[in-house]
């Protein structure tokens, strides 16, 4: 059998690194998109979507003004923890459990590049269902509440949701290449999810907003920004909250966000009196977006480097 | 020599365990090379070495040249491997497994379409190469195996346990198969649990056994190892001193026994084919008349039991 292929085009360092980087994220697309798991989480991000938008609608006599609904209304926790999850749990992992890391291994391609291709197509996959789901939450909105201002910036929303989700991603795959195994990984992610969705907020009613709180992944600690135009908003510092920050930090530029501990024990029952607050600190809604977008591109860059170095020194004993 | 595949103590320990023990493999160029031992005599292990899939442990290889190391991703641009029982991505189609794959060798789109029509066709999957790889059998996913190892025109196949899990069937035409893709010079090294496999595909074999390379050499030296010479059992009426001096002055011939009118003649030649046809014409030129010939040929089988120390009694 001898066929028409170009031994020398194959030869030595002619093949190009790009086609074979583009192969792997082709190989990996496919992948998720044929996830069954993966459809059933775009079909919860749209009920979660619409549960946002007709839910004011539901607990309001009238329809609430918002012109601004679309750029802030931003992807919640739980969809952002479940699309990474959906997307990332397995991407590594389960090549070594079915053994599929053997034939992936054995063709030209190196390790990086294999770990870089399965991030790239994380990321497009990422991209688009945020795309899909941000056009639909828009379109939505305008329905709901009207003409909506400021459009132009829901490319930042959706970055900074991104950038939000692939922390997950980046600690599922980091995971999934040390423990070579999806059960454990998946384990490890939802008891690392529910303690910083869950318990960290539990311990911010005593403690106060922390100033620890802005450096995890999570919902972070919760202040208060008074805009220009004298409205109160509610700012979560999180990293999960990084594409509305970055909204808020360009249309509110200059506001400052306060930080008060609410003193639970000065509440008694049955006492019309407020709780007292004592102010903690206070910081300029710029640098909360700022802080958060560095402290998320350092988590994302710390547990895609220790995935890397985990997945270039394995040993294929599959 | 140039040899496609040559190791210096090749060695793989896992703790305690030596997997792979200082082997020294030479496989010549555009040979069928045969890699045989039992299970867990370090077959796949040195494989995997060789793929740049496992790090030795001590020693060093070199494949088509170049020095293996792991995850050198452009030594691999010229081999083909398939590996033991391989396991592909479920969720691919056949024809979309061997496109990706092509790409990952950088195939051009033209190559492609010409190349993986004519490995589904020569593998045998031809109108099942649209369904999803995880509703293959184990045959048919032997042979998309088998495909994808062909898929760059590799100047060296690595085919580890190619039949194993086949029915007789599948195991003949993977056997022709291999015998077809070996035919313009490319090098086959082929791991092996089967003796008869190796016997019937192979022209070159090393025996490993507890990780260590116990006999390297063409089939029919390693088959000579150890049961002596070919014997040929002739059985002649006018059986006469002349026709027995005839056949001893055979340069092939080394002792010729005689009783009543049975000859047993011992000969060095491997082309046992030609030895009879050279044996039964002196005896006939000398008057002697054949009644009966049988050929006693020492085995594979029988080298392999003796080079990985007989057969256990449970």
């Amino acid at each position: 059998m001898k066929h028409d292929v170009e031994q020398t085009e194959l030869a030595g360092n002619s093949v190009s690194w790009f086609r074979r980087f583009m192969a792997v994220v082709r190989y990996e697309m496919l992948w998720n998109i044929r996830k069954k798991k993966f459809i059933g989480v775009i079909v919860f991000a749209f009920l979660i979507s619409s549960l946002g938008l007709v839910l004011p609608l539901i607990l309001n006599d009238s329809i609430p003004q918002n012109t601004h609904f679309a750029i802030t209304y931003g992807a919640d926790s739980i969809s952002l923890f479940l699309f990474a999850l959906v997307i990332a749990m397995n991407s590594v992992s389960s090549e070594f459990e079915s053994g599929t890391i053997v034939p992936l291994l054995t063709k030209p391609v190196s390790r990086t590049t294999v770990y870089l291709g399965k991030l790239f197509a994380a990321f497009i996959i990422l991209l688009i269902s945020f795309i899909v789901i941000f056009t639909y939450t828009s379109i939505g909105s305008i329905f709901v509440y009207g003409p909506q201002n400021d459009l132009g910036l829901l490319p930042v929303v959706l970055f900074g949701n991104i950038v939000s989700a692939f922390i997950w991603v980046s600690i599922l795959i980091a995971m999934g290449t040390f423990t070579k195994n999806t059960i454990l990984t998946v384990i490890i992610a939802i008891g690392l999810f529910v303690s910083l969705f869950m318990a960290l907020p539990i311990v911010s009613v005593f403690s106060g907003p922390s100033t620890a709180l802005n450096y995890l992944p999570g919902t972070g600690a919760t202040g208060t920004l008074i805009t220009t135009d004298n409205t109160t908003l509610s700012i979560s510092t999180g990293t999960d909250n990084l594409g509305v920050n970055m909204v808020y930090a360009l249309m509110h530029s200059g506001q400052n966000v306060t930080f008060s501990k609410i003193d639970i024990w000065s509440i008694q029952t049955g006492d019309q009196t407020l709780p007292t607050t004592e102010l903690l600190y206070i910081e300029s809604i710029e640098f909360i977006a700022l802080r958060g977008l560095a402290i998320a591109l350092a988590y994302i860059t710390v547990f895609l480097l220790i995935g890397w170095f985990a997945f270039k020194r394995t040993q294929i004993n599959e | 020599m140039d040899y496609a595949i040559e190791t210096d103590n090749l060695t793989k320990t896992y703790g305690s365990l030596t997997a792979v023990n200082n082997l020294n493999l030479k496989v010549q160029k555009s040979s069928i090379h045969g890699f045989l031992g039992p299970n867990g005599a370090g077959k796949t292990t040195t494989l995997k070495m060789l793929m740049g899939l496992l790090k030795p442990s001590k020693g060093s290889a070199k494949v088509l040249g170049q020095e293996v190391r792991v995850d050198d991703a452009n030594s691999r641009i010229k081999i083909g491997y398939m590996p033991e029982l391989p396991k592909f991505p479920k969720h691919l189609k056949g024809i979309e497994l061997l496109d990706i794959y092509g790409r990952m060798y950088d195939m051009t789109n033209q190559q492609r379409a010409e190349q993986i029509p004519k490995l589904i066709n020569l593998v045998g999957l031809k109108g099942r190469e649209k369904e999803y790889v995880g509703k293959y059998s184990k045959g048919m996913q032997q042979r998309i195996g088998i495909a994808q190892a062909l898929l760059n025109d590799p100047e060296l196949i690595i085919l580890d346990e190619p039949s194993i899990g086949l029915d007789p069937v599948g195991m003949i035409e993977v056997r022709e198969l291999v015998k077809e893709i070996s035919k313009d010079g490319r090098t086959v090294f082929l791991s092996s649990h089967l003796l008869f496999e190796v016997e019937q595909i192979c022209d070159h074999i090393t025996i490993i056994n507890k990780g260590s390379a116990v006999a390297s050499d063409t089939v029919q030296a390693v088959s000579s190892m150890f049961t002596g010479p070919t014997l040929i059992y002739l059985e002649v009426t006018n059986l006469t001193a002349k026709v027995i001096s005839a056949v001893e002055k055979l340069p092939f011939v080394t002792k010729v026994y005689r009783e009543e009118n049975k000859l047993t003649v011992q000969v060095t030649s491997q082309n046992t084919a030609d030895v009879q046809i050279r044996v039964s014409k002196e005896i006939t030129n000398m008057g002697g008349v054949i009644v009966g010939m049988e050929q006693k040929t020492s085995t594979l089988e029988e080298a392999f039991i003796q080079l990985i120390g007989g057969i256990k009694k449970k």
